[in-house]
């Protein structure tokens, strides 16, 4: 990433009116002046990546998030909080590929006899963005050896410099002017596909699904090849035209030297 | 008897196109320590030429009214071909433009150009200079980005100080009580036509007292000014060197070394005018923190955010820009020299580090 | 500057000449992208392709609709038979209409007609209308 801190300070500038936004719900207003684990929530969720969307309480636990009273009733779709075997269904309502994938994989499979939810590796407040860092030996390692995960990590390596690679280049596109709707799109529903598909944490499945992928991405540094490409050649041309004013301007003072050489009244024409 | 000759010869039969050659160009003399200073007039008629030409070329293709007016830029900015550098030309432009004006504005001032019997070319450049930013300003609303949305209302804001009218001044600028529709339509005709017309207008003025009066001389050197004459004069430079083709070498010199300034600002720096915020859409409802009126304004930004009475700060600006306005009868005494006005140079550095401590402070503020 | 050992005039005449060529050279590199902003060239809809459902158009009725910028008709001859043309009349430009109780284009502005087919039948039109390529698939009608 070239300018990793120019293009998360941007990130954050954008999005912080909807970070003030979603702070403004009861629910924080109540529990940022409770105790304990009752006030927890408020203290690891504002840095989260969910706050940075203008993901708040309500929108995964349900609720009136503008009355106090409506705040907390089951007759307002208030959810409460899930009991360890309901968390995958509660974080599937938006993530419904991810769960997919998760229920078909051995990690689903052993839900409720020891095996892993999502707020195992993600936490339930203090979301994270995702990233390959998820997949480390401290974490992995609370209840199989880290070999197995350390295998899937590095299949995945790759795709997944690519995508911050590319996510970086249209950062710094953008911030130009250039139009990278589009790109960022295509950009954003690979990487959407690539992340959901560790949790199948079968590595035959990640290495064959990482081929289409990977091509998915290469159109589009195609595309980002291409319009940096032009910006080259628009250097070089206004490089040029730069060049030919300077040497303009160096012919005009010489011509205007020579002149003033020739003493004052000079009726060449 | 080449084609050029026979052209002037058709010319001057008709028109006495020889004489006006002869009276504009190589018999019109110049004092013989002219200075490079002189060429920023030259130099202010290209980029304003520039500014139109590249304005109508946008005309074509933009929008103006709320709900196209972005996407109108987008696309002068990614399909129409060569788009982006008309863009950026008239953009980037803008802001050498207003350089140049205070160059200009501080080698007069420096070298006492506008005292008699000058007053009337120095009036006349003072309102143009003004009309050049309210170009500017119209101008930013065009793109309808975040940052030209809350710009203009921070910018029309000000009015607001101003007692009693105030509040109908601003609902006058905007054309309602926010920021919209409205005023996007009356920026749109002020900019595209009324302030280019009466920019027009005035610069011919201008350009006029400059030539009717004549050039000044530099006022550096031994000999003392000359008394202002009883009678009107046009000055004259006997002995002088010709304008064309001596002088107009160094304007073409000049003018293509701020070309070039020009043109490393559109190839090599293109986001320095476009931030952040001039690429998102206006949304009405949503604040970006840290808005920012353009460089140029960052003085006026500043004066406003020290005084703790809006009207206050108001007036402070008022005052000083009137002052200016009017230095040529408030300082009218006839001497020229910088070095023999040692009151007035003090003030005019203490003015200058003022202006950039002020817009330095407003831009880290 | 170092003393260039011509006689003044002719460094000028090189030095004027030499300012005149980079000033064309400047002026066609100014007026080349003023060109191509002003003329862009035909995008995508140059070679788009245009289809319809097959129940759009009733027997014996016309549809007219753009195509690749110009105005164009569809015409439902016999049960099944589809043709396609330009509805721009031969003669001066005008837009034709289509009679169906006469079977035949009526141009408006000076009575060119032309036939089912396109021919002309009477008026000043020179030329038949244009015809556009159709394609019949499943239950689309494809032109282009």
């Amino acid at each position: 990433m070239r300018y990793p801190s120019i293009f998360c300070a941007l990130l954050l500038i954008l999005l912080l009116p909807l970070l003030a936004a979603a702070q403004n719900t009861v629910c924080f207003q109540c529990h940022s002046g409770l105790d304990g684990t009752l006030a927890a929530p408020t203290k690891e969720w504002p840095g989260s990546i969910h706050a940075e969307n203008g993901i708040s309480c309500h929108d995964c636990h349900g609720g009136d998030a503008t009355d106090f009273a409506l705040a907390m009733s089951p007759a307002s779709g208030f959810l409460g909080v899930p009991g360890e075997g309901e968390i995958p269904a509660f974080c599937g309502r938006c993530h419904p590929g991810v769960l997919e994938d998760y229920r078909a994989s051995v990690h689903g499979a052993a839900l409720g006899a020891g095996g892993p939810h999502c707020a195992t590796c993600h936490g339930n407040h203090a979301v994270r963005k995702a990233s390959l860092d998820l997949i480390n030996p401290q974490d992995c390692g609370r209840c199989h050896d880290y070999a197995r995960a350390e295998n899937i990590r590095a299949a995945m390596q790759e795709t997944d410099a690519r995508i911050v690679g590319l996510q970086s280049d249209l950062g710094r596109l953008h911030r130009i002017g250039i139009a990278t709707e589009g790109m960022e799109g295509q950009v954003f529903s690979a990487r959407n596909s690539f992340h959901r598909l560790f949790h199948t944490v079968d590595i035959q499945t990640v290495r064959q699904k990482t081929t289409a992928i990977q091509e998915e991405l290469e159109k589009v540094r195609q595309q980002v090849a291409d319009v940096e490409a032009e910006l080259s050649r628009r250097k070089i041309w206004g490089g040029g035209a730069i060049g030919l004013l300077l040497l303009v301007g160096c012919l005009a003072l010489v011509l205007h030297r020579s002149y003033l050489e020739t003493g004052s009244r000079n009726t060449d024409e | 008897m080449n084609m050029g000759k026979r052209i002037v010869d058709w010319l001057d039969l008709r028109l006495g196109m020889r004489d006006i050659l002869e009276q504009n160009l190589t018999h019109y003399l110049l004092p013989r320590n002219i200075n490079i200073w002189y060429t920023l007039g030259a130099v202010l008629l290209t980029l304003f030429a520039l500014q139109f030409a590249t304005g109508i070329l946008l005309l074509i293709y933009y929008q103006p009214n709320p709900e196209t007016a972005f996407a109108s830029v987008q696309r002068i900015m990614n399909d129409i071909p060569y788009g982006w550098l008309i863009r950026s030309l008239h953009a980037v432009g803008a802001n050498i433009i207003v350089l140049a004006l205070l160059l200009h504005m501080l080698s007069v001032l420096f070298m006492g150009s506008y005292k008699r019997p000058r007053e009337l070319t120095w009036v006349s450049g003072f309102i143009v200079f003004n009309l050049a930013l309210a170009l500017c300003l119209t101008g930013y609303l065009l793109p309808w980005s975040q940052l030209s949305f809350w710009a203009t209302t921070v910018a029309t804001d000000t009015a607001g100080a101003v007692p009693v009218i105030g509040d109908a001044l601003v609902r006058l600028l905007r054309g309602g009580p926010m920021v919209g529709e409205a005023t996007l339509g009356r920026f749109f005709a002020l900019h595209v036509m009324g302030l280019p017309l009466a920019l027009g207008l005035v610069l011919a003025m201008h350009l006029f007292c400059v030539r009717r009066a004549g050039i000044s001389q530099p006022p550096f050197g031994p000999t003392p000014p000359p008394q202002p004459p009883a009678a009107f004069q046009h000055q004259e430079h006997p002995g002088g060197i010709p304008f064309f083709p001596h002088y107009v070498c160094k304007d073409l010199a000049v003018i293509a070394f701020f070309l070039v300034l020009l043109l490393v600002g559109v190839f090599f720096t293109p986001g320095l005018f476009i931030p952040p915020t001039a690429l998102i859409p206006a949304d009405p409802f949503s604040t970006p923190p840290g808005i920012k009126p353009e460089w140029y304004f960052l003085w006026a930004y500043q004066t406003l955010k020290i005084f703790p009475s809006e009207f206050l700060g108001l007036a402070i600006q008022g005052a000083a820009m009137t002052g200016l306005a009017l230095l040529p009868f408030l300082d009218a005494g006839p001497e020229r020299r910088p070095a023999r006005r040692p009151m007035f140079v003090a003030a005019f550095f203490l003015g200058l580090a003022l202006f950039v401590g002020i817009s330095v402070w407003g831009h880290f503020s | 500057m170092e003393e260039i050992p011509l006689a003044p005039s002719r460094r000028r005449f090189f030095l004027t000449g030499a300012l005149g060529g980079a000033g064309a050279l400047l002026a066609v590199l100014a007026g080349w992208p003023v060109w191509r902003f002003l003329s862009p060239r035909a995008g995508a809809d140059a070679a788009e392709n245009i289809a319809f459902p097959r129940n759009q158009v009733a027997v014996g009725q016309a549809h007219f609709f753009n195509f690749r910028g110009r105005s164009a008709v569809l015409l439902h001859r016999t049960p099944g038979e589809f043709v396609a043309f330009s509805a721009i009349c031969t003669h001066l430009g005008c837009i034709v209409q289509w009679l169906p109780e006469k079977g035949e284009f009526l141009c408006p502005c000076h009575g060119g007609r032309f036939s089912a087919e396109g021919r002309v039948v009477a008026g000043p039109p020179p030329q038949p209308l244009d015809r556009l390529p159709v394609v019949i698939d499943a239950d689309q009608v494809r032109i282009g």
